[in-house]
């Protein structure tokens, strides 16, 4: 899916610069003036962020899987089965697995929507797509799964179309955060969920200090070692550290229209999962 | 009072057991391996006879008292082979049943699933035919380990790995039922010999009571003996 038309909904990568203004809310983020964002630790302009962030992904998309059991010990697994039992999906939901990358959670949504159910596959990036494709065929995954590659920040779904949506380690790569939230809220359906499992910030200053050195010491020198680009995984670290914490990112889903806002801690909050309804 | 403070104990014992558990994600950790062994013994299964649609995309919900989180299976038919999903909860069941590990163990025995429900040590709710079904392909699988290991040891050494394996199962049985016997043996004759409380108490009450006839008969006899020599 891909499109020249910058208000078009859906966005083709390579071809259309995201436009949209960053009204992100974070509390650790820097201040935003109208044209600029962060990358990372870097002040940039906005509209190059979806283009640096594209680099960083079509660069590891390859070795995505392995460097994520390497980076996290295989615990990411466990992170989206929490993800998985926390969704509520039942035989005949459609489910919306944005930024779902190389579709961990895609696969497993599939076996438990059943033939009458279906699975959007979606990635703005077309590398990450890809490999998620050829993975999920690999598996014999065909039947109900739709791949589409688009901004979140405009989904290009109609309204009410989804029961649930879920984007796992995806969000703090979008420009507009509160945009992309929004444009999520549209798109489910009254008494749908969304599902956000990001990394955030540990409760524990102990744990912090030792996440952080390991984030900054030992993960970039893994990259260069795996998948031959240790900026990549510099930038992994530092998006981790500009993310809304906890309490501001359930605020900004109350924002977007979202009730019954709540989130869980996973592994002392290094990572974090929010949910919250449309009703 | 004391029952109050073991009752509390152990349900902040138990609390805090689930709240670790939880931190430490130990539902999706089992959750994960019993899906792997589940999918492993599905792939290894001979008996081709075995039929999953009745129970395509149904979900059976266990929830067992030894565990503090349930345990859901879903079965997925739709991609190119069967697979059963295994999840910690769900809000979604077609078929709920609150067991434990020892009915359990009873069930694959051979008992009914109606026997069990009616002697109160399983309580079904939902569409009780999913849970037969259930019952039954497990029951219905066949798995060859022995060539299934054969293909990754070798010959020779599956052989003597069964045989030592059958070896130590036979000493395993042979001891559990000496242990049987011998807590059978302590619980018929030897528990009789031995000396109750009460029984001691009673003993320690007239120990007391002789104590203090002769501390009693000694200073009349002191005082006889005083006499005696006053004269």
């Amino acid at each position: 899916m891909s499109s020249t038309d910058k208000n078009s909904p859906a966005t083709d990568l390579s071809t259309t610069p995201n436009t949209a203004t960053d009204a992100d809310s974070s509390a650790n983020a820097p201040v935003d003036n109208n044209s600029t964002t962060h990358f990372g630790y870097k002040t940039i302009e906005k509209d190059d962020k979806i283009s640096m962030v594209a680099g960083v992904f079509h660069s590891v998309a390859k070795q995505y899987d392995v460097m994520n059991d390497l980076m996290s010990f295989g615990i990411h697994r466990l992170w989206k089965r929490f993800t998985i039992d926390a969704s509520g999906v039942r035989p005949g939901n459609k489910v919306l697995d944005l930024a779902g990358g190389t579709g961990d959670l895609t696969a497993k949504f599939s076996q438990l929507v059943g033939r009458e159910g279906k699975v959007v596959l979606a990635d703005i990036n077309s590398s990450m797509l890809n490999v998620g494709r050829d993975k999920l065929r690999d598996k014999g995954l065909v039947q109900n799964i739709e791949y589409v590659q688009a901004n979140a920040e405009y989904l290009p779904f109609e309204e009410n179309t989804f029961d649930i949506v879920t984007i796992a380690f995806g969000l703090r790569n979008v420009t507009d955060k509160d945009k992309a939230l929004r444009s999520i809220y549209s798109v489910l359906k009254p008494g749908g969920r969304l599902l956000v499992l990001e990394f955030s910030k540990p409760e524990n200053e102990l744990l912090n200090k030792a996440y952080d050195f390991y984030s900054f010491n030992i993960l970039p020198k893994m990259g260069e070692l795996v998948a031959k680009d240790g900026e990549s995984y510099q930038y992994l670290a530092e998006s981790i550290r500009m993310h809304p914490d906890q309490e501001t990112l359930k605020g900004m889903m109350e924002n977007a229209g979202f009730e019954q806002t709540s989130y869980k801690n996973l592994t002392g909050g290094v990572v974090a999962l929010h949910k919250g309804y449309k009703f | 009072m004391q029952d109050f403070t073991n009752q509390a104990l152990t349900s902040l014992s138990t609390q805090f057991s689930t709240q670790l558990g939880k931190r430490l994600l130990l539902p999706q950790v089992a959750t994960a391996t019993l899906e792997l062994i589940i999918n492993k013994a599905l792939a290894l299964n001979n008996n081709k006879s075995v039929s999953f649609a009745a129970v395509a995309q149904k979900t059976l919900t266990l929830e067992l008292a030894e565990l503090p989180f349930t345990l859901c299976f879903t079965v997925n038919t739709s991609a190119s082979k069967t697979l059963v999903i295994v999840r910690s909860r769900t809000e979604f069941s077609d078929c709920t049943i609150n067991t434990s590990f020892n009915t359990l163990n009873k069930l694959k025995a051979k008992k009914s699933l109606t026997q069990l429900i009616k002697q109160d040590e399983l309580d079904v709710t939902g569409d009780i035919k999913i849970a037969q079904q259930f019952a039954n392909i497990a029951q219905s699988l066949e798995i060859d380990w022995q060539t299934e290991l054969a293909k990754h040891l070798g010959d020779v050494p599956t052989h003597k790995l069964l045989q030592f394996g059958n070896n130590i199962t036979k000493s395993l049985i042979g001891k559990g039922k000496q242990l049987e016997a011998d807590i059978g043996e302590y619980l018929v004759h030897e528990k009789r010999l031995v000396v109750t409380n009460s029984q001691i108490n009673a003993f320690n009450q007239k120990t007391k009571a002789v104590a203090s006839k002769v501390d009693s008969l000694s200073a009349r006899i002191d005082k006889l003996v005083a006499n005696i020599a006053n004269k």
